[in-house]
């Protein structure tokens, strides 16, 4: 090649990202694979807890906060867990990885792509749960709302890495929840607390450590997401 | 060391921790004092905590060989890996095990919601990980990244999830050895630990060595055979 395809330089960095954010969300866009399996099976899972929680013995309120995160970590697990799924037909796998794009980079833009999907998850699951079980979120409900976008971003980082380890094995999706549920347990205890607490009209100042912690989760992860990602997906 | 020289220094640590093992029994059994407030069962302690310290430190091994093998991509730092995942997790399970036995006894539960017994039950969960994504690939380079990032992930992962497990308050009995003020524990009782701890050491160290010579040997099977295969095919 002459001229002008060696004069063009190779993208920068956050264009890189961008590029891959905006591929996953358009073919997500036209194919609506991922957020109507995680959609579904949110609303699903409302409907089958409403059964499975006897309102005699206990009130749907007092345990509200567990489910919701619980829900949103199957439904997460659901839809990341087929991140790279998107790239299993024609080796489009390898084309990524041939492209100019820089491994950190991709695993940016799956993760942006990922967290956009999963925050659209969360926002259909609160509405869900505030009809069917008239849970309110408390006097704080932008507090709430975060403390779910910060629990599930951590989330996010590390099962897109782990993602790219199930869909490279035969084990598949399978796999996946054994891999992160063992280390996705901070994220658990200190989202389900917070939230728990925020919606019984406790202060704000109880669950500053809470948040702290999910900063501290969902920096270790997007840490680990960007330098071990590249030993992930190598050939 | 050569591994000529591991073929001895196996059997040789594995063999003196056997006898520590022994020593601590007879310890255990016949020397060390009562405790007054637990009684008898608060003798399962002696085999409890080496057990519980060997299993972490089993899996700062393979986090820490986890890291070189991703930078050196050297065969023998993920048969170390291995070796030492797998004496790991046997003494998790030893801790999972005399935990409960006592906990029967001195809070009258098998199981409760304590963050150490937390902690090493997700360890056995992150273990399992570490051999299933093992298991789960045909390419064996990939496999042994696979184990390294879980391996890695998972040693980052535990100092935070050790602090979420006990953010509850918990039941389990305090440090008496490593604080500030130093040992409360009764000097009787503290050499039986540290017979416990120096012998559980030894006894690991020995059967990973064993299992590392073990995992390089069949490797170089392995690899023969399919040499040998490759040259006997016209």
């Amino acid at each position: 090649m002459s001229g002008p395809a060696q004069e063009r330089r190779t993208p920068s960095w956050a264009r890189q990202v961008m590029a891959v954010v905006r591929k996953d969300l358009l073919v997500e866009f036209r194919t609506r694979e991922r957020v109507a399996s995680m959609g579904a099976f949110g609303v699903l899972v409302g409907v089958l807890f409403h059964y499975a929680i006897d309102p005699v013995a206990v009130r749907p309120q007092d345990v509200a906060s567990g489910i919701l995160w619980m829900t949103v970590l199957f439904a997460g697990i659901l839809g990341v867990g087929r991140t790279f799924h998107l790239e299993d037909g024609d080796g489009a796998m390898s084309g990524l990885l041939h492209s100019p794009v820089a491994l950190d980079a991709l695993y940016v833009g799956k993760l942006i792509a990922n967290v956009v999907l999963l925050w659209l998850i969360v926002a259909l699951i609160l509405v869900t749960f505030a009809a069917f079980f008239r849970v309110g979120l408390g006097p704080h409900p932008w507090a709430v709302i975060g403390i779910l976008a910060l629990g599930s971003f951590g989330f996010v980082a590390l099962t897109t890495l782990f993602s790219a380890v199930s869909a490279r094995t035969s084990m598949g999706e399978s796999l996946l929840p054994v891999l992160v549920f063992p280390l996705l347990v901070p994220v658990i205890i200190f989202g389900v607390s917070a939230t728990s607490r925020l919606m019984v009209a406790r202060p704000l100042s109880e669950v500053a450590g809470n948040v702290r912690m999910l900063g501290a989760f969902a920096l270790l992860a997007v840490a680990a997401g960007v330098t071990l990602f590249r030993f992930v997906v190598e050939e | 060391m050569s591994f000529g020289k591991l073929r001895y220094a196996a059997p040789a640590l594995a063999g003196l921790g056997a006898l520590g093992v022994l020593w601590l029994h007879w310890l255990v059994f016949f020397w060390v004092p009562t405790e007054a407030s637990m009684g008898v069962v608060q003798r399962i302690f002696y085999i409890h905590v080496p057990s519980a310290w060997v299993a972490f430190f089993a899996f700062g091994i393979v986090a820490i060989t986890g890291i070189m093998y991703l930078w050196l991509e050297d065969d023998r730092l993920d048969a170390a890996g291995v070796a030492a995942a797998e004496g790991g997790m046997v003494f998790t399970t030893a801790v999972l095990i005399t935990g409960p036995l006592w906990g029967k006894i001195a809070w009258g539960t098998f199981w409760t919601w304590e963050p150490r017994l937390t902690l090493t039950l997700l360890l056995w969960f992150i273990y399992l990980g570490y051999f299933l994504v093992r298991r789960a690939t045909d390419n064996p380079r990939q496999a042994k990244k696979f184990a390294a990032v879980v391996g890695i992930v998972g040693a980052a992962d535990i100092p935070l999830i050790h602090i979420s497990v006990a953010w509850l308050r918990s039941l389990h009995p305090q440090p008496v050895v490593m604080k500030p003020e130093g040992p409360t524990l009764d000097p009787h009782m503290l050499e039986t630990l540290m017979v416990g701890l120096g012998s559980f050491t030894l006894l690991f160290l020995g059967l990973f060595v064993s299992r590392y010579l073990v995992e390089i040997a069949e490797r170089k099977v392995a690899l023969d055979e399919r040499t040998a295969e490759a040259g006997a095919t016209p």
